[in-house]
């Protein structure tokens, strides 16, 4: 922050109430842990930057738009034989705008038999939905979908 | 009959005056208004043996009444001029209209106070029942079915007071055989559950699944999704379609427990196994999705023939057809009874026919049955419905994209009353026309407001978040992608004058947005009357002494004013046109 843009957020703060200390502007950036990355950098701790490829293989199943933005409910299938050398090991739920866009990660092994699974998750705003999923040999598969969530008001 | 743009608006501005001043006018090359027959309006090319009529939207208008289509209608810019985004004259020259005919009376906003003396009230049960018995009779009644698309319970006084148990006995004498359903869940679950049983027709929908984990019908159908229907000889697979949204567009509580969406994988399914396991020869799909919505239906689902559409209100003369669906809408508030002939043979559709007939009331005989009934329902309400509440002075209509002037006459009523900076009044598309000079009725404001959710409540929000809600509802309008969108109109401010460019992104289209004539403060806190939404469910400090129905506000309102004088000019400048019916690719 520069010293100019620093003096006038402290004089507007002082001005707003005498008690309000301009502590705020001191305020250290607050330390990322892993619920604490943004999208961009949530993928790259997944994928370790590996490229994501778009598929079909991926089924991704949600509203277009939500019900309730608190529980929305989102089924993925994977396309996989999920034998021994060919499964899906992970499928991971992406909220890209949520403030933790991290919402659920899944790990499987070829005993699951199908690459599937049901949940609900929590929308904070209309968003693009995205799911990856992880193969036994390492490639990184995608799909998305946008998630509309409004107060309504039509009819 | 071939003509341009510019001669066709010539012609008509020259007509509209002929009919003002002469009080007649002639048709371009067709007939003039005295002469058209009822034999004009049955006329039809009798196809095959199987007829399909449709009505949908009939918003519970069992008299006839007086409805104007819109004077402005927009939307994304890929969906402008398309059909469900066509008005006025982009909708006289897209399906060749004939200026001051029946048609154009109909179907536009055109010249529309002159016609409506002209050609008199529209629709009402015991007009569409001559109409239906008239066809049913003509291509026999095993060859025929009655399908509603839904919101057909609920819009008028007689509706609300009976809890929609009135329209039931109207269906069940028009003999609708299959229905689906939208504003019919705002009477809760446990009332439409209690007027199915009363009702003769199916209920059918396949995409409202129980989503209460603890309830029996957890992840269950609670509608038949299809029925099969025998008629002409022929197997008719028809799969119900209820309102996607309605559990957003209306409060959740009435239908808490249950589950909306368009569900088109499970559609798909549905068709399959109509096709393949019932081996019907026909597959319909009756549907409350809005217009534009099924034409994305038709895209992504395979092996639909007809969709008979609603919700939007759109009255399309002509039926559209994508990825060989053929989609037809039969407009709205009982205006039109739509008649689909289907050529069935060896099990394949051979051909069809379709014709979206006006239920003109000076032209079709009543059914003296259907004014008995109308009479008797209306009875026990006569005395508070025909009470006069005061007279207009300029047109009182519903519909338009923005605004339209008896939704400011209510604005205006509720600012008056509630002394709020804001009001909000939303963006429904039915309701009623008022013609100037005429009484207004407490039947006219209930036509406007009778729904079971009608207070009006007074609360507080900051200047920023009414900015976001703005944009947030101009999204469900004007998403480019119909599957986002709601297919409503922009709610109505009182007190508010904004510009919007309907083809900026989602969160910047409004600009200029001003409060009471100033700039709004995104960090001021203003008072905010609302009803018939969700708006007070984000607002805070709600004012609950001054909770009342809107209906009663309205009254009240029309009452003390004797007369009331509501300007057209709008509260609301579109950018990005240069009139409210553009056709295609925005040109006006």
């Amino acid at each position: 922050m520069k010293r100019r843009s620093f003096l006038q957020a402290v004089g507007l703060a002082a001005a707003a109430s005498a008690v309000v200390t301009p502590s705020i502007a001191f305020a250290a950036e607050k330390p990322k842990g892993s619920n604490e990355m943004g999208i961009d950098a949530a993928l790259k701790a997944l994928t370790g930057g590996k490229k994501i490829t778009p598929s079909s293989k991926v089924h991704l199943k949600a509203p277009e738009i939500a019900e309730n933005g608190a529980v929305v409910p989102v089924s993925v299938e994977v396309d996989s034989p999920m034998t021994p050398d060919d499964y899906i090991k992970g499928i991971h739920v992406f909220a890209t705008k949520n403030s933790n866009p991290r919402t659920v990660d899944i790990m499987l092994t070829p005993a699951n038999g199908k690459a599937t699974f049901s949940t609900r998750i929590k929308l904070g705003s209309t968003q693009e939905v995205l799911i990856v999923a992880e193969t036994s040999k390492g490639e990184f598969l995608s799909a998305s979908q946008s998630i509309k969530v409004t107060i309504g008001g039509c009819g | 009959m071939d003509i341009s743009r510019r001669d066709f608006l010539q012609i008509a501005a020259a007509l509209g005056l002929v009919s003002v001043t002469n009080g007649y006018a002639t048709t371009l090359g067709g007939k003039s208004p005295a002469d058209i027959t009822l034999k004009d309006l049955y006329d039809f090319n009798d196809t095959g043996k199987l007829t399909l009529l449709h009505i949908c939207d009939m918003h519970a208008h069992i008299k006839p009444l007086y409805w104007r289509e819109p004077s402005t209608l927009i939307s994304a810019p890929n969906l402008v001029g398309t059909p469900g985004f066509l008005c006025g004259e982009a909708f006289a020259k897209h399906y060749g209209l004939e200026p001051s005919s029946l048609d154009a009376y109909f179907d536009t906003y055109m010249d529309f106070t002159a016609l409506a003396e002209k050609f008199g009230k529209m629709g009402g049960i015991a007009h569409m029942k001559t109409l239906i018995d008239t066809i049913t009779k003509q291509r026999g009644k095993s060859n025929t079915l009655l399908l509603d698309s839904g919101d057909t319970w609920q819009g008028t006084g007689v509706a609300l007071k009976t809890g929609g148990e009135a329209i039931v006995k109207a269906q069940n004498y028009l003999g609708v055989d299959v229905m689906v359903g939208h504003w019919e869940f705002t009477y809760g679950k446990e009332r439409v559950l209690e007027l199915i049983d009363k009702l003769d027709a199916k209920f059918i929908s396949q995409n409202i699944i129980g989503d209460d984990p603890f309830a029996d019908e957890y992840e269950e159908l609670i509608f038949e999704p299809y029925t099969i229907e025998e008629r002409a000889g022929a197997k008719i697979g028809i799969i119900g379609q209820s309102f996607p949204f309605t559990s957003t567009a209306n409060p959740k509580e009435f239908t808490e427990g249950w589950s909306f969406g368009l569900r088109l994988d499970t559609l798909q399914e549905y068709v399959d196994e109509l096709r393949k396991e019932h081996k019907v020869d026909c597959v319909v799909v009756l549907s409350h999705d809005g217009f534009s919505v099924d034409q994305e239906v038709a895209r992504k689902v395979d092996g639909i023939d007809f969709i008979l559409s609603g919700h939007t209100h759109d009255p399309s003369p002509k039926p559209i057809v994508i990825n060989d669906t053929v989609i037809v809408i039969a407009g709205s508030h009982g205006k039109y009874v739509g008649r689909l002939d289907i050529d069935i043979k060896e099990h394949k559709i051979k051909g069809y026919e379709y014709k979206l007939i006006p239920v003109a009331s000076n032209i079709i005989p009543a059914d003296p049955a259907g004014e008995k009934l109308v009479n008797a329902l209306y009875a026990p309400f006569d005395k508070e419905f025909n009470a006069v509440l005061g007279k207009t002075k300029g047109l009182l209509y519903k519909r338009d994209t923005f605004f339209s002037t008896f939704d400011q006459l209510i604005n205006d009523a509720i600012m008056d009353e509630m002394k709020c900076d804001i009001s909000f009044t939303p963006g429904y598309r039915w309701g009623t026309t008022v013609l100037p000079g005429d009484d207004i009725l407490m039947d006219n404001v209930y036509e406007m407001c009778g729904i079971t959710y009608p207070n009006v409540y007074t609360f507080e929000l900051k200047g920023e978040r009414i900015a976001q809600l703005l944009e947030d509802i101009a999204d469900n309008v004007f998403n480019a992608n119909p599957l986002y969108q709601q297919g409503g109109d922009m709610s109505r401010l009182g007190g508010v004058t904004y510009d919007i460019t309907v083809g900026n992104p989602t969160g910047k289209r409004i600009s200029n947005l001003k409060v009471g004539g100033k700039p709004i403060d995104p960090k001021r806190t203003y008072i905010i009357s609302s009803w018939g939404g969700n708006l007070q469910n984000a607002g805070e400090n709600l004012q609950k002494e001054k909770i009342r129905p809107v209906y009663d506000v309205v009254r009240d309102y029309i009452r003390r004013k004797k007369v009331v004088d509501v300007s057209n000019a709008g509260n609301v400048r579109l950018l990005d046109y240069d009139c409210g019916c553009p056709s295609k690719g925005g040109s006006c």
